[in-house]
């Protein structure tokens, strides 16, 4: 497994969310964590977005996972970074995509397939969901 | 012996008030949140816990956001028993506030397909790269709140609840 990028949001000195993008043989792993609270998440992770977009031009990836299971909150403000990660994903590779998620969590369930743009054909056609307990 | 079941019919009421606005420089939604997801996770199941924390938070973040008059104050109400759970957000605002968020509430309320509204919102917001805008909305969409609001001059009421039939 190799970690080819990695972003956080640092809040009063402590991370407080971290995406990161994991390589495992052709197997693409993002996964999410904490909380995306801050009024301005794309500042601090612009440069993640920017590396994964090129790392992904030098990866073989025919799978591709996204893990949202241990995103514990997400303000309206985090949607738009949560797009634009995804997208660039769905635009750039052609792989089926597996999304994790929590089966009671409302915004996973109700908004996160919104933010994936799941309503697309394409996009819908090779987008699974897998659902979790929450530990 | 005390089980799940008689714990869900707990009776919580709290109420904070905070004043002035200006003051409030920490992240006041969150701390008030994640307290209430904690208290109320402790006797009901964490689907309604986690429902409270994110409508407080965006009911919370929404007033404060909106506030006009920095020297005024804020004032939250949560009560949960075994049928349901309320959240109240009372601030100060002038009238032509109370009917922009009036209108919000009416076309939440009187949407076909919430869902397509919450889409089209979020589409629309992103190209803007808006901030926040989304909250009223979410609460109804994705938590499926019932919200209505009031004005008692100077205080603008945005109550959201929901039933706890089936969630517990």
């Amino acid at each position: 497994m190799r970690v080819l990028t990695y972003g956080d949001i640092m809040d009063v000195g402590t991370s407080v969310f971290t995406a990161v993008a994991k390589l495992d043989g052709a197997k693409l792993i993002l996964s999410f964590s904490g909380v995306i609270r801050v009024d301005n998440p794309y500042k601090h992770l612009e440069n993640y977005i920017n590396d994964l977009e090129d790392e992904l031009k030098e990866s073989v990836i025919n799978e591709i996972d996204f893990d949202f299971r241990e995103l514990n909150f997400c303000n309206s403000n985090g949607f738009y970074v949560i797009m634009d990660i995804t997208e660039i994903i769905y635009n750039r590779l052609s792989a089926p995509v597996l999304v994790k998620r929590l089966k009671d969590d409302d915004w996973q369930q109700e908004t996160l397939p919104i933010l994936l743009n799941i309503d697309e054909p394409e996009i819908n056609n090779r987008t699974t969901f897998k659902e979790f307990s929450e530990l | 012996m005390i089980t799940e079941e008689d714990l869900q019919k707990t009776n919580i009421s709290l109420s904070y008030s905070i004043s002035p606005v200006q003051n409030i420089i920490c992240d006041l939604s969150a701390l008030i949140g994640d307290f209430c997801e904690e208290l109320i996770g402790s006797f009901y199941t964490r689907v309604v816990s986690k429902k409270a924390n994110v409508v407080i938070t965006e009911l919370l973040n929404n007033a404060i956001e909106n506030m006009l008059d920095k020297d005024s104050g804020i004032i939250l109400n949560v009560k949960i028993n075994e049928k349901r759970l309320l959240i109240e957000v009372m601030n100060v605002v002038n009238r032509t506030q109370y009917e922009k968020v009036k209108a919000q509430v009416q076309k939440i309320n009187s949407a076909n397909n919430i869902r397509e509204l919450l889409k089209e919102t979020i589409q629309q917001r992103r190209g803007k790269r808006l901030k926040g805008g989304l909250g009223l909305i979410r609460v109804v969409a994705e938590n499926k709140f019932d919200i209505s609001v009031d004005y008692k001059e100077p205080f603008l009421i945005v109550e959201s609840q929901i039933s706890l039939g089936g969630l517990n």
